[in-house]
């Protein structure tokens, strides 16, 4: 084996040759490339990234929202419940005080018929009275008057009868 | 060992297996990486720009694993080149050889001028001169140092424009008689650099060769297939570990020669 100057030329020649043409046609495009497609990429990680985040945030509004719509729920049963219990006590209530009303107007009634009858009585009474105390009266003036008394009141009674 | 098919134009010498060597592998990096660009896509890369673009990633690890990548990136282009062409250079040689005996002198020829190797060969009284035409440039040794050159070249060159004053100081480091020893580090790193892969290279075809010349009788063509398949196997190991070597060397010495600080 010898050693072959030419070939150390040629070599250098063609390895530049070589270089210049990769440089100048193949090489400048595949970089460009493949800059764009790192950049791509990274835009579509960030994107990704973003899109995720924004994902969990939604997430995180919905289980918010639905937290509150749960509550306002539970505060509309709550509130509904409230009303209705108390309508329904007010409607005790007003029961109550219709029956406690119709007792009392119907014992104030009784105690006025009961007045009036009691009314009607004393002055029943009263004549009653008052005649037993003339006929006692008319039986003391005298003997005979008073027999004639007794015989008209008898009488009387008899007619009546 | 077979002659190489020498012709002298104008009072030089030149190996035509190399050249027809070189060509090839030029022309095979070229329409490889061409084709591989040819249909480049942002959204929807083929097979070959993938292929392409683990190539560039791969060479890109390599600078950054040598210096800084901002400083490195100018010569990526040129470690690609050299990857490539180191590796395909170095493939070229397995697959199949191309031998011709040449046993008189009015056949040896070539472009009308005659072979001076089997010129010689004849005149010195062999009955035939047996001329491989077909080989790895990188087996060759001028083509090896022809790359390490280039590369030593830029590299001093590199030197001397962009970090002059620490390049001149660092051949008198650690002291001024330390100037002959750096001196020979200098162009010790080049001999090895070329060297190292025409060295490889070059074993490995001169056992292909031998290999081949074994099939002469039965038994001898039973070993000679068994072990030109493993040794192949083992030449396309070593053939990739030396473009790579190469490449990575190549990074080594120019990042060394871009440092400002010479601290080592």
């Amino acid at each position: 084996m010898h050693f072959v100057w030419s070939s150390l030329v040629v070599t250098i020649i063609a390895f530049l040759i070589l270089y210049w043409l990769l440089s100048r046609y193949a090489f400048g495009p595949l970089f460009s490339v493949m800059e764009k497609r790192r950049e791509l990429v990274k835009q579509q990680m960030d994107e990704a990234a973003l899109t995720r985040s924004q994902a969990a945030q939604y997430v995180e509004d919905q289980k918010a929202a639905l937290q509150q719509a749960r509550k306002d729920a539970q505060d509309i049963i709550e509130q509904s419940r409230q009303t209705s219990n108390r309508q329904a006590e007010q409607l005790i209530t007003q029961a109550k005080e219709e029956t406690t009303r119709l007792k009392e107007e119907a014992a104030r009634e009784i105690e006025s018929e009961k007045n009036k009858a009691v009314a009607a009585l004393r002055s029943e009474i009263g004549a009653v009275s008052v005649q037993i105390a003339s006929k006692v009266l008319e039986r003391e003036v005298d003997a005979k008057a008073q027999d004639q008394l007794v015989d008209n009141y008898l009488k009387e009674v008899g007619i009546r009868q | 060992m077979h002659e190489s098919p020498m012709i002298n134009v104008g009072g030089i010498d030149f190996d035509l297996s190399i050249i027809i060597a070189l060509i090839v592998s030029c022309a095979v990096v070229f329409i490889l990486v061409k084709l591989a660009t040819r249909n480049l896509s942002v959204e929807n890369p083929g097979k070959l720009q993938n292929f392409m673009e683990w190539v560039v990633e791969f060479v890109q690890g390599l600078i950054s694993s040598t210096m800084d990548y901002k400083k490195g990136k100018p010569f990526l282009s040129l470690g690609l080149t050299l990857i490539m062409f180191i590796f395909v250079s170095n493939m070229l040689g397995l697959p199949f050889g191309l031998v011709f005996d040449y046993t008189s002198v009015e056949k040896a020829t070539a472009f009308g001028q005659p072979l001076t190797s089997v010129v010689d060969g004849l005149a010195k009284g062999s009955h035939g001169v047996e001329v491989a035409w077909w080989k790895s440039p990188t087996a060759d040794a001028g083509a090896a140092m022809g790359l390490a050159l280039i590369v030593f070249i830029l590299v001093h060159y590199l030197g001397m424009v962009r970090n002059t004053k620490s390049y001149f100081k660092h051949y008198f480091k650690p002291f001024f008689f330390f100037f002959p020893i750096n001196l020979i580090e200098q162009f010790s790193k080049l001999l090895t650099h070329g060297m190292r892969l025409f060295g490889n290279i070059f074993a490995g075809e001169v056992l292909i060769a031998v290999l081949l010349k074994m099939s002469g009788v039965w038994y001898g063509a039973i070993a000679s297939v068994v072990g030109l398949i493993v040794w192949q196997g083992f030449s396309i190991f070593v053939g990739s570990i030396q473009a790579f070597v190469f490449t990575i060397l190549a990074m080594v010495y120019i990042s060394q020669s871009l440092e400002t600080e010479e601290d080592h």
